[in-house]
C-alpha cells in the first residue's frame, strides 16, 4: 500500500480503521452505562472528569506520548482518528482537551525530563486538566501585545498580569502562561516571551468567570498578583516563548476540531431525516451539498495532518483549514436549521438542544485560537502578497 | 505530497521532487508553449492545437491509460490533464485516453492507433436496422480521427467506432472556446456492440473524473493570474495586492482551490487503487464533482472581480481558464444531480459519518 493510497487519504488504513472501531465500541458502551448526552462544541463545553479518566484508562489519551512517559507511542494520525471519533460522538472531552492537545506536545518538544515524568503520565491517564493563558484584555488578535510579566526571583519567578478567555481555568489543575521575561522591543515584538506552568492553587491567583451569552461558564479571567513560580516550572527556554507557542499551531489549526464542532448535530439530523419518508430532490441535494463540503474539508485537513506527520510544515494550508473549516461550522448551523424543517415535529424536537447550543456557540467558531481575518492575512503572506 | 500538487502554495517548505516531477515538467513545458503560441491571437472558437497534440504524441502521452504498454495509469493521466488544463491546451487527451480508448476496448472494437479520438454520448433511436441519433456538445468531433459512439437505449449501451467522414458534424464550441460539435448518427445496427448500463455509468464517472482534474488545473491558473495581476496593477498609488480586502479575496480563492484539490486527489487515488468501476471511485468522484460545482463559480467570480473589465475581454488570458472551468462543471452530470446522489447515499447509510470517513464503507 503506497503512502497516497485511497485508504491513507481517508485516514482509514486497516490499523486506523481498527482504532476507530475500538473507540466507537468504547464510546457506545460508555454512553450506555454513564448516560452522557452528545453535545456540539463539546471540546469547549462538556467537562466530565470521570469520562476523561475512563477514556485514559481505556488507552485513548496521550496517544503520541512515548511509553516511557506513560503514553502509547503512536503517530499523529492515530491521534487524529481518535479526535475525530470523539468529536463526532459528541462525547464530553473538555476536561482533558487542552492537556492532551497542547500541553502534551508542548512538553515533548520543550519540557525538561523532570517535567515530562511528572506531568505526561497524568495527561495520558486523563487525570490532569490544564488551561492556557495567552490572550489579555489588551492583547487579543495581537498576541504580541501581551503584557503579563515574569521577573526572576530566588528559586524561580514572580508573575504578575491578567489573562482572559482561559477556558476551564476554574476547574483545571494548572495553567500554561505566556509572559514577558524581558521588556518589549518595538523592533522585535515577538522576542522576550517565556512559558510557565502555573498550578491554579498558587497563592496570588484569582480566577473569575466570563459568562457567555448562553449563560454558560467556560471562560475565565485570571489575575496573577505576584505569583511565585518554581524554577522547575519554566517551560522551554527563557525568551523562546513566542516560537514555542506558534511552532505547534499548525496541528491545532488544521485538526478535526476546526471542522467537526457541529458534527453531532449534523449526523443526528441526517439520521432523523433518514427515518422518515424519502426526502424530495431539493432536500436530498441539500444534504449532499453539506456532506460534500464536510468531506472535502476533511480531505484537506487530513492532507495537512499527513504532511505534519511527515515532518513538513504546511503553515498556509493549516491556516486555510481553520478559516474554511470554522466558516463551514458556522454555515452548517443554518443549513441544519433549514434541513430540520423537513423533519417531523418529533424529529425536530430530538435535535433542538443540539441546534440551540450550536447557534449560541457559532459566533465563537471563527474567533477562537486566532481570528479568521488574522489567518487570511497569514495566507496572503504565504501567497507573497505582503 | 499530493498527486495534483501545484498551485500557489507549492513552493518553499513543500517544494521537492517526486516520481511524477518529470512528467509534470514535460506536460507544463508542452502546455506553456501552446499557451504562448496563442498570445496576441486569442479568439473564439479556440481551434484544436495540432502542434501540442504532436508534441504529446511524440512524448507518448496521448494513450497513457488506454494503452497497456504506456507504463501509465490514472495517476499519470491526472498529472497530465491538470497541467494541460492549467495552460488551456486545446487537445482531447481526456476524451482520447480516458474515455474513447477505454470504451472501444470494452466493446472489443478497434480504434486508430494514433490521432485524437472522442466519444459521443446520447440516447439512441434504433429502428429498421438503423441506429439514428443526434449528439450535441461532442468534444473535438470535427478534429478526431474516429468517434466512439456511446448511445443509450434503455439499459443497453450501443457502441460503435465511426470514422469522422461517416458522420455529418456541425462545429461548435463551449464558453471556453473548446470544440463542442453536433454529430448526426445514422448507421447500420450491426455496426454496434451491445454493452450494459454498468459500462455507461463508468463512462460518465470517467468523464466526470477527468473534468474534475481539469478544473483544478484551470483554477490553479485563475489564482496564479489573479495574484500576478493584483501585484502588477496599481490604483490609488499602490498595487491592488496591498489592499487588505484584495488579500482576503485571494486567500479565500486559494482556500477553495485547495479544498477542491484535496477532494480530487482522493478521486485520483481511488481510481488508481481500486479502478474506475469501484464504489470508492464512485464516491470520491461524486464528492469531487459537487465540490467543484460550488468552488468553480466562486473562484471564477472572484478572479474576474480582481481583474476588472480587462479580464472579460477576448484578448485577455483569463477567460480561457475561467470559462473552460465553468463549462466543465456541467459536463458528465450536473452539480445538483451529484449532490442528490451523495445526499441519498448518506440518508441510506447505517451511519452518515461512515460515508464521510470512507464513502465505500457507508
Amino acid at each position: 500500500m503506497n503512502g497516497d493510497s485511497y485508504e491513507a487519504l481517508c485516514a482509514n488504513e486497516p490499523e486506523l480503521a481498527k482504532l476507530r472501531d475500538s473507540l466507537r465500541e468504547f464510546l457506545a458502551a460508555d454512553r450506555a452505562e454513564f448516560g452522557w448526552q452528545p453535545s456540539v462544541d463539546a471540546w469547549l463545553s462538556s467537562w466530565d472528569e470521570q469520562f476523561s479518566a475512563r477514556l485514559g484508562d481505556a488507552g485513548f489519551l496521550g496517544l503520541t506520548i512515548p511509553p516511557e512517559y506513560g503514553g502509547h507511542g503512536l503517530g499523529h494520525l492515530h491521534r487524529y482518528v481518535v479526535t475525530e471519533e470523539l468529536l463526532v460522538s459528541g462525547a464530553p472531552v473538555a476536561a482533558h482537551w487542552i492537556a492532551d492537545r497542547q500541553v502534551g506536545p508542548g512538553l515533548l518538544a520543550y519540557g525538561t525530563e523532570e517535567q515530562r515524568h511528572r506531568i505526561l503520565p497524568e495527561v495520558a491517564a486523563g487525570r490532569l486538566f490544564s488551561a492556557i493563558g495567552m490572550s489579555e484584555p489588551q492583547a487579543g488578535s495581537d498576541l504580541a501585545a501581551a503584557a503579563a510579566k515574569a521577573t526572576p526571583s530566588d528559586g524561580g519567578w514572580v508573575l504578575s498580569g491578567t489573562k482572559v478567555w482561559t477556558s476551564g481555568a476554574h476547574l483545571a489543575h494548572q495553567v500554561v502562561v505566556l509572559a514577558r521575561t524581558s521588556p518589549p522591543d518595538p523592533q522585535h515584538r515577538h522576542a522576550g516571551f517565556s512559558q510557565f506552568i502555573v498550578p491554579t492553587d498558587s497563592p496570588g491567583i484569582s480566577i473569575s468567570p466570563i459568562v457567555l451569552m448562553s449563560g454558560e461558564h467556560h471562560f475565565n479571567e485570571i489575575t496573577f498578583d505576584e505569583v511565585f513560580i518554581d524554577a522547575a516550572n519554566l517551560l522551554g527556554e527563557v525568551g523562546n516563548g513566542w516560537r514555542q507557542v506558534t511552532a505547534e499551531l499548525s496541528f491545532e489549526r488544521s485538526g478535526p476540531e476546526r471542522i467537526l464542532t457541529t458534527a453531532p448535530l449534523l449526523t443526528a439530523l441526517v439520521r432523523v431525516l433518514a427515518d422518515q419518508p424519502p426526502l424530495d430532490d431539493h432536500a436530498a441535494a441539500a444534504v449532499g451539498d453539506l456532506l460534500a463540503r464536510l468531506i472535502s474539508l476533511r480531505q484537506l485537513s487530513i492532507s495537512v495532518a499527513r504532511a505534519l506527520a511527515e515532518g513538513r510544515s504546511p503553515v498556509n494550508e493549516a491556516a486555510l483549514v481553520k478559516d474554511l473549516g470554522t466558516r463551514f461550522e458556522q454555515d452548517s448551523v443554518e443549513l441544519a436549521d433549514d434541513l430540520a424543517s423537513y423533519a417531523s415535529a418529533e424529529g425536530r424536537e430530538s435535535v433542538a438542544a443540539l441546534l440551540n447550543r450550536a447557534r449560541l456557540h457559532a459566533p465563537l467558531f471563527t474567533l477562537r485560537g486566532g481570528t479568521n481575518e488574522v489567518l487570511r492575512g497569514m495566507v496572503a503572506r504565504g501567497m507573497g502578497l505582503r | 505530497m499530493t498527486i495534483l500538487r501545484g498551485g500557489v502554495f507549492d513552493s518553499g517548505t513543500n517544494k521537492g521532487t517526486d516520481d511524477l516531477t518529470e512528467l509534470r515538467d514535460l506536460a507544463d513545458d508542452i502546455g506553456s508553449r501552446s499557451f504562448e503560441s496563442r498570445i496576441g491571437r486569442r479568439s473564439l472558437p479556440d481551434a484544436f492545437d495540432a502542434t501540442a497534440w504532436r508534441h504529446l504524441d511524440e512524448a507518448g502521452l496521448t494513450r497513457l491509460v488506454s494503452s497497456a504498454d504506456s507504463g501509465g495509469g490514472p495517476v499519470e493521466a491526472a498529472v497530465l490533464l491538470r497541467s494541460l488544463a492549467r495552460h488551456a491546451v486545446t487537445v482531447p487527451v481526456a476524451e482520447t485516453d480516458v474515455l474513447a480508448g477505454w470504451l472501444a476496448a470494452q466493446a472489443g472494437l478497434d480504434v486508430p492507433a494514433a490521432g485524437p479520438l472522442t466519444v459521443a454520448i446520447t440516447p439512441a433511436c434504433p429502428a429498421g436496422g438503423r441506429v439514428t441519433a443526434t449528439a450535441s456538445a461532442v468534444p473535438y468531433a470535427g478534429d478526431a480521427v474516429a468517434v466512439v459512439l456511446a448511445l443509450r437505449d434503455g439499459d443497453r449501451l450501443l457502441t460503435a467506432v465511426a470514422r469522422a467522414e461517416e458522420l455529418p458534424i456541425a462545429k461548435g464550441h463551449n464558453a471556453g472556446g473548446e470544440p463542442r460539435d453536433t454529430v448526426e448518427v445514422d448507421l447500420a445496427a450491426d455496426r454496434f456492440a451491445e454493452l450494459d448500463s454498468v459500462v455507461a455509468e463508468e463512462l460518465t464517472r470517467r468523464g466526470a473524473w477527468a473534468r474534475c482534474i481539469q478544473m483544478i488545473g484551470a483554477l490553479d491558473a485563475a489564482v496564479e493570474f489573479s495574484v500576478a495581476h493584483t501585484r502588477e496593477r496599481e490604483q490609488f498609488g499602490r498595487p491592488l495586492s496591498a489592499f487588505q480586502s484584495v488579500q482576503h479575496t485571494l486567500a479565500g480563492m486559494a482556500g477553495e482551490v485547495e479544498r477542491a484539490r484535496a477532494a480530487v486527489d482522493l478521486a485520483v487515488a481511488a481510481a488508481a487503487d481500486h479502478g474506475f468501476g469501484a464504489p470508492q471511485t464512485d464516491h470520491a468522484v461524486t464528492v469531487a464533482k459537487v465540490t467543484l460545482g460550488r468552488v468553480v463559480p466562486s473562484v471564477v467570480t472572484a478572479a474576474h472581480q480582481l481583474h476588472g473589465a480587462i479580464g472579460a475581454t477576448i484578448e485577455h488570458r483569463l477567460w480561457l481558464v475561467t470559462m473552460r472551468a465553468r463549462s466543465w462543471v456541467t459536463e458528465f452530470g450536473d452539480t445538483a444531480g451529484y449532490a442528490r446522489r451523495l445526499g441519498r447515499r448518506a440518508l441510506a447509510a447505517t451511519d452518515p459519518w461512515l460515508v464521510v470517513v470512507d464513502g465505500a464503507a457507508g
